[in-house]
């Protein structure tokens, strides 16, 4: 009897697993569906949520102040430009004043440059013009020096041409004889 | 598609300052109630694929619905940002800048296509231009009956200007109305 009720326990033995391997084969053509229902996100966010609204009990609000931590030290240095709570990435300008304000510093930094470009153009056809009236005057002494020395040579040479025409001949032949009369001359014989 | 940055807007202002005068602020002011939208609506700057975008606030709205991909163009482009951060006007800004314009050179009908073709101006072609423009300053260039052609840079100032040859470059061409044709199958593509 007890053999028999042996090997029939060990047959419900057998049996267990090939009970047990079925249900297996069963789970895993349904695994796909019992995972979706098994990952809920919206149970999982829910959680911290109601944990927040919550209020906590009067013995557990406090302040930062409370706690008497000692100051954090809050200085940027010098290599860090932006605050470390500053919005990272790009800072769009989308609002109206914003637009205006960068308009008004650009346009009063245009009106300046052009101005001084107008300023500073308008020194140098100043310096320019003087410069050129100067040479002008120049050139014009040149050539009043100029026609007065070709007037100058022109009547030295009248006056030469004037005195040896008239007066000058004359002169020259008197002299001439007058030289001629107290020659010396010695004669040996 | 996204508004512009503040250093963005800045490089763009000061680009569209180099043409026009104090009443470039007039871009930035509401529109007039219309009725077909009885609130005034106002127009914004907007970059899209490095093409900033002169638009309606309304339809800068409704562009939101449309795949940053999908979207090629809208408004007036006024120009492009450069890899280096430079800024380009393109052509399409002329009709933006041109009512603004504080300086500007008027060109003689002869002098109008070689222009259009693509040439700068010399002087023999203009027939009037703006007094006390200093120089390498943006100019308007204007046909003689006030219609925008494009825009330049001066290459002299007006007083040295009036020296000069009449074959001498007055104003370098930067953009012409030409460029619709010429440029055609770039101008609008990214």
């Amino acid at each position: 009897m007890a053999a028999k009720a042996q090997t029939r326990f060990s047959t419900d033995q057998n049996k267990r697993p090939t009970k047990s391997s079925k249900p297996g084969l069963s789970s895993k053509a349904r695994k796909p569906g019992s995972i979706k229902t098994a990952a809920k996100p919206t149970q999982q966010k829910a959680k911290p949520t109601t944990t927040l609204t919550k209020k906590k009990p009067p013995h557990l609000r406090y302040t930062e102040k409370e706690l008497k931590v000692p100051q954090l030290n809050g200085i940027r240095p010098t290599g860090v430009q932006k605050a470390a709570k500053a919005k990272k990435g790009k800072h769009f300008v989308d609002d109206k004043d914003q637009m205006n304000a960068i308009m008004a510093m650009v346009m009063a930094e245009k009106e300046g440059n052009i101005e001084s470009r107008m300023m500073r153009a308008r020194q140098l056809e100043e310096i320019r013009e003087a410069k050129r009236v100067e040479a002008e005057k120049r050139v014009e002494g040149k050539k009043a020096g100029l026609e007065e020395r070709k007037q100058d040579i022109k009547d030295s040479k009248r006056k030469r041409r004037g005195q040896t025409n008239g007066d000058a001949r004359a002169e020259e032949v008197v002299d001439v004889e007058k030289s001629k009369k107290p020659k010396k001359r010695v004669s040996f014989g | 598609m996204r508004p512009l940055t503040d250093t963005e807007t800045k490089t763009l202002f000061e680009k569209l300052a180099n043409y026009t005068g104090r009443s470039l602020n007039n871009l930035l002011t509401d529109t007039l109630p219309n009725p077909s939208s009885k609130q005034p609506d106002r127009y914004v700057f907007r970059i899209q694929n490095s093409r900033v975008y002169y638009v309606r606030e309304a339809l800068a709205n409704l562009a939101t619905s449309v795949a940053r991909d999908n979207l090629l163009s809208l408004g007036t482009c006024l120009g492009k940002f450069t890899k280096t951060g430079k800024f380009r006007l393109h052509i399409t800004a002329l009709d933006v800048i041109a009512p603004h314009a504080r300086y500007k050179v008027w060109v003689k009908p002869n002098g109008e296509m070689p222009f259009l073709y693509g040439g700068h101006v010399v002087k023999a072609h203009v027939g009037r231009w703006s007094e006390d423009c200093p120089e390498h300053q943006g100019v308007i260039v204007m046909s003689m009956n006030d219609t925008p052609l494009g825009f330049g840079v001066t290459a002299r100032s007006t007083a040295e200007a009036r020296r000069l040859d009449p074959t001498g470059i007055v104003t370098f061409r930067q953009a012409d109305a030409g460029e619709y044709l010429r440029e055609e199958d770039t101008l609008f593509t990214t």
